[in-house]
């Protein structure tokens, strides 16, 4: 298949994965990899399926047919608080904060599962490091939040609980450009700090530059798959997905 | 009077929260919440009466003591355990089921259950000893209030501060809050939502059998005593604010105040006959004109 800009091994694999809304098919057979360090971008228009894959991976829609398989563990009708705690968490479409809690209390629930006080603390200190802002505003309601702020909240819950892979579904929705920089330079940091990134993107060019491999879903199914560098060569996703002749 | 409402209030209190927990984390009005608090008030009456402890008015304190304690606690774990079943036979395969469903099916849960009362402890009320004496704690200008009705209060106080230190400060209580915000959010944070659901049930039903234990002081419970207790309760749940604790108690305390001062001050209030047809007026009127109640917020949905 393709080649690997990631040097580890198999961390996440999606086999033939069909997942459905009632009798919608979302997915019709989504067969991907996610490889240990990596970053690995999904890019696509609206409706392709992108999030509905972020969905099946995390346990929200059961796939009615494939298999996902996290570190060698067939995951693939677990609960989803049981693959929060093999190593996945997310920011989820729409952000998705507790509106009622505060910007600490929200960063809290997502180490929810954690027991080591001290690590907790330490990731805490971290995030706030990442996004001084939310330090600013942690006792602040998250429902109160400015969209950009929510988004570093939702980025910042989901690192709270130190995953193995971390997913973001549209990072940089509604965020300013330069916001929108600041967020992928984030992303950056946190790969080399060691966490494998599956990164959800409407922003293909960035999303091409952040990550190593990419897969181009379309109407549910992987349409292309490549090194990020060669897809952002690529004709055909020039043309559609990155607006350029 | 102000204390007799207090302790009406009191048991009024126990029985909203339930539907108000409930409430908060599914969108859902447990009808069947009265009639799991008569159902566990006649088990109770079964425990304390019967065959198990046999108390009577002349046991001994001690006797008396721990046989209510021992009641409190099979009661609640009684209604914990009837009402987390009724959440994991009915509820629980519709959740994604249209508002409509959900709510016959909470109308039918609640005639199932007021029949299984029925089945089980026919249509005769049922009562206890009177084991708290009915002495006069303080007698103020003719208004005397008793140990019975104050013991109500003693009990009902720290039931409510532990309520409020678990969903405020323990790891359950967060899950709580979290899946009644956003239950998927709260489940991609590890929660186990169906757990955290069940317990919210449990919690409920344990409220409702501490509340029905309580009642029982002071008076008897048949089969359908749940239908117009629980509805006086929703009314206060709904007056506070549906899915806000502090509301469902203060909503409670209100209710049990405007219901003493109604039968109680003889001179100038309409009396026993209208209390039902004043505190479903009250009803009414917030659902018209404040559906949010008192410390509710106003959500896009109006309640
Ligand atoms: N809850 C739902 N019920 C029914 N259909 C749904 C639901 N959620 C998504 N779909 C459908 O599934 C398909 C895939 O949706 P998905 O949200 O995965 O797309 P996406 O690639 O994330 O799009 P976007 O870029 O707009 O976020 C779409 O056709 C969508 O209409
Ligand atoms: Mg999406």
């Amino acid at each position: 298949m393709s080649t690997t800009a990631g040097n580890g091994q198999v961390i996440l694999k999606l086999d033939g994965v069909h997942t459905f809304y009632g009798t919608i098919e979302a997915l019709k057979g989504i067969t991907l990899e996610v490889h240990e360090g990596e970053v690995v971008t999904l890019i696509g228009a609206n409706g392709a399926g992108k999030s509905t894959t972020l969905r099946s991976i995390n346990g929200l829609n059961t796939p009615r047919e494939g298999s996902i398989v996290f570190q060698g563990k067939n995951i693939t009708r677990r609960p989803p608080h049981e693959i929060v705690q093999m190593g996945i968490s997310q920011s989820p479409e729409g952000r998705r904060l507790f509106p009622h809690m505060t910007v600490l209390e929200n960063l809290e629930m997502g180490a929810f599962q954690r027991k080591d006080r001290s690590g907790i603390r330490e990731d805490l200190d971290r995030v706030y490091g990442l996004f001084p802002r939310l330090a600013e505003r942690k006792g602040q309601r998250g429902g109160t939040l400015s969209g950009g702020e929510q988004q570093m909240c939702a980025i910042g819950r989901a690192l709270m609980a130190r995953p193995k892979l971390l997913m973001l579904d549209e990072p940089s929705m509604g965020l300013a450009p330069i916001f929108v920089e600041k967020i992928f330079e984030i992303i950056g940091e946190i790969n080399s700090q060691g966490t494998t990134i599956l990164l959800v993107e409407q922003n293909a060019l960035m999303a091409l530059d952040a990550a190593q491999r990419g897969y181009v879903l379309e109407t549910g199914k992987v349409a292309l798959t490549d090194d990020a560098k060669r897809l952002r060569e690529n004709e055909q996703v020039r043309k559609t997905y990155l607006g350029e002749e | 009077m102000a204390l007799i409402g207090l302790t009406t209030g009191a048991v009024y209190a126990l029985v909203a929260l339930g539907y108000t927990l409930v409430y908060g984390i599914l969108q859902l009005i447990n009808f069947a919440h009265g009639d799991v608090f008569a159902l566990s008030g006649l088990f109770a009456t079964t425990m304390i009466g019967g065959a198990v402890f046999g108390l009577t008015d002349t046991s001994t304190t001690l006797g008396v003591v721990g046989g209510l304690t021992a009641t409190f606690v099979i009661a609640a774990v009684f209604g914990a355990a009837v009402n987390s079943s009724i959440e994991f036979v009915a509820y629980r395969r519709l959740r994604s089921a249209p508002r409509l469903a959900v709510l016959i099916t909470a109308v039918g849960m609640s005639f199932i259950v007021q029949n299984i009362s029925l089945a089980i402890y026919d249509v005769n009320a049922r009562s206890i000893p009177p084991l708290i004496s009915g002495h006069t704690v303080f007698n103020i200008s003719g208004v005397v209030y008793t140990w019975d009705a104050f013991f109500v209060v003693l009990v009902t106080a720290p039931v409510l501060v532990l309520l409020t230190w678990l969903v405020k400060s323990t790891r359950q209580g967060k899950a709580m809050r979290a899946t009644s915000q956003d239950p998927e959010a709260a489940a991609i944070m590890g929660i186990n939502v169906n757990r955290t659901i069940s317990f919210t049930f449990a919690l409920a039903g344990a409220l409702a059998g501490i509340g029905a234990t309580l009642y029982l002081v002071e008076f008897n419970i048949r089969y359908d005593t749940g239908f117009t207790l629980g509805l006086i309760a929703f009314t206060a749940a709904v007056l506070g604010g549906i899915g806000n604790l502090t509301g469902a108690v203060l909503g409670a305390i209100l209710i049990g105040m405007i219901q003493a001062f109604n039968e109680g001050l003889s001179w100038n209030a309409p009396g026993t006959a209208w209390t039902k047809s004043i505190v479903f007026g009250i009803l009414i009127a917030i659902l018209v004109f404040r559906p949010e109640g008192l410390l509710g917020e106003r959500t896009p949905e109006g309640a």
